[in-house]
């Protein structure tokens, strides 16, 4: 009989467990409908996402195409720029040899000498268009830095989308790093300032400075 | 005789400046793409002189340098770098690997001619 009591008793914690389990599922209903509704609202705006990162995904070549084509574009205007100063270089050059040639045989003559100071004039504003024309190399390599940070983005993007969508885009083009693939220097700086060469100036005598007193110890320690 | 000069660059404008600099100034050029293929030039005629970048694909110009300077036949011959690397490592790197003059892009083309001038007159 008392056996029969507690097995009883049991039953009616349990059904009472279950009861407080019903109550606490009443609460938690709202709850689960609300995580529901959010992610019924949710996943469009992913879906969204996802398509956007595709679109970008699929630009980028285009813009990395197009800093190319600036590269480029600017790569032949400068050459073209330096033909045409290479020709008058030479022309300025034989002009200064048959200015010589006739100084020589007339002597000193004021206009030749007038002359001659001109054409040195005009050769070094031509030294200085080339030395402003390098300004092409440098910026192109800084555009090839940018295309490779374009392409690394690419890359995490590419990567995103395939993880998001289970496939792997085969839509987006790789990119062309074309003309410097991995051989520029980020950090090239458009700088006419003498600092930096006077810096490897200072490097160079003081590494010919140290070989000469080595030199110059082994002459003595031979000498001796 | 002219002497000749091999200019390694991947940059056609930076081989362009380096010609019209030089070759007014009685000079033969032999330009070169990156070091493989200046690498390849060496051999086929006598050269008095080397300018090197230091980036450049393929081979690079420490490794050109270092290559010429294992051969015996070059040990001697007259390397300028032309780099707009201008750290301090940089050029002591350079240097290290053989070469005999930095210079930093921007160049100025009198220097250029000035440090040419300085081996080969």
């Amino acid at each position: 009989m008392m056996e029969q009591k507690t097995n009883m008793e049991n039953i009616f914690d349990k059904l009472g467990d279950l009861k407080s389990f019903f109550i606490y599922g009443q609460k938690l209903i709202p709850i689960l409908q609300k995580i529901i509704d959010f992610m019924q609202s949710t996943v469009p705006l992913l879906e969204n996402v996802n398509r956007e990162i595709q679109d970008s995904t699929s630009k980028i070549p285009k813009a990395a195409l197009q800093i190319n084509r600036v590269t480029n574009a600017t790569e032949v205007a400068t050459t073209e720029i330096l033909d045409v100063v290479d020709g008058v270089s030479m022309d300025i050059h034989s002009m200064k040899d048959k200015l010589q040639s006739i100084k020589s045989r007339m002597g000193e003559d004021d206009d030749l000498v007038t002359l001659l100071g001109m054409i040195e004039k005009i050769e070094t504003r031509m030294m200085n268009i080339t030395i402003s024309l390098q300004v092409q190399d440098i910026t192109s390599q800084q555009l090839s830095s940018v295309n490779h940070l374009i392409q690394s983005i690419q890359e995490k993007l590419s990567s995103l989308v395939k993880d998001l969508t289970n496939k792997e885009n085969k839509e987006i083009p790789s990119i062309d790093l074309y003309p410097r693939d991995g051989t520029f220097n980020a950090d090239a700086r458009y700088d006419k300032n003498s600092k930096s060469q006077e810096l490897v100036d200072s490097l160079v005598t003081k590494r010919n400075n140290s070989k000469t007193s080595q030199e110059e110890i082994d002459k003595l320690f031979a000498n001796q | 005789m002219k002497k000749v000069i091999l200019i390694a660059d991947d940059s056609p404008t930076i081989r362009k400046f380096v010609t019209v600099a030089l070759s007014v100034k009685g000079f033969e050029i032999i330009a070169c793409a990156d070091g493989m293929e200046a690498m390849e030039a060496l051999p086929t005629q006598k050269i008095d002189l080397v300018i090197t970048d230091l980036n450049m694909p393929n081979v690079d110009g420490y490794e050109l340098i270092s290559s010429i300077r294992k051969n015996e036949d070059y040990r001697e011959l007259p390397i300028i770098v032309l780099s707009s690397l201008g750290n301090t490592e940089d050029i002591q790197k350079g240097l290290e690997s053989g070469a005999n003059s930095y210079l930093i892009k921007p160049f100025d083309p009198k220097r250029v001619v000035y440090e040419v001038s300085k081996y080969l007159n």
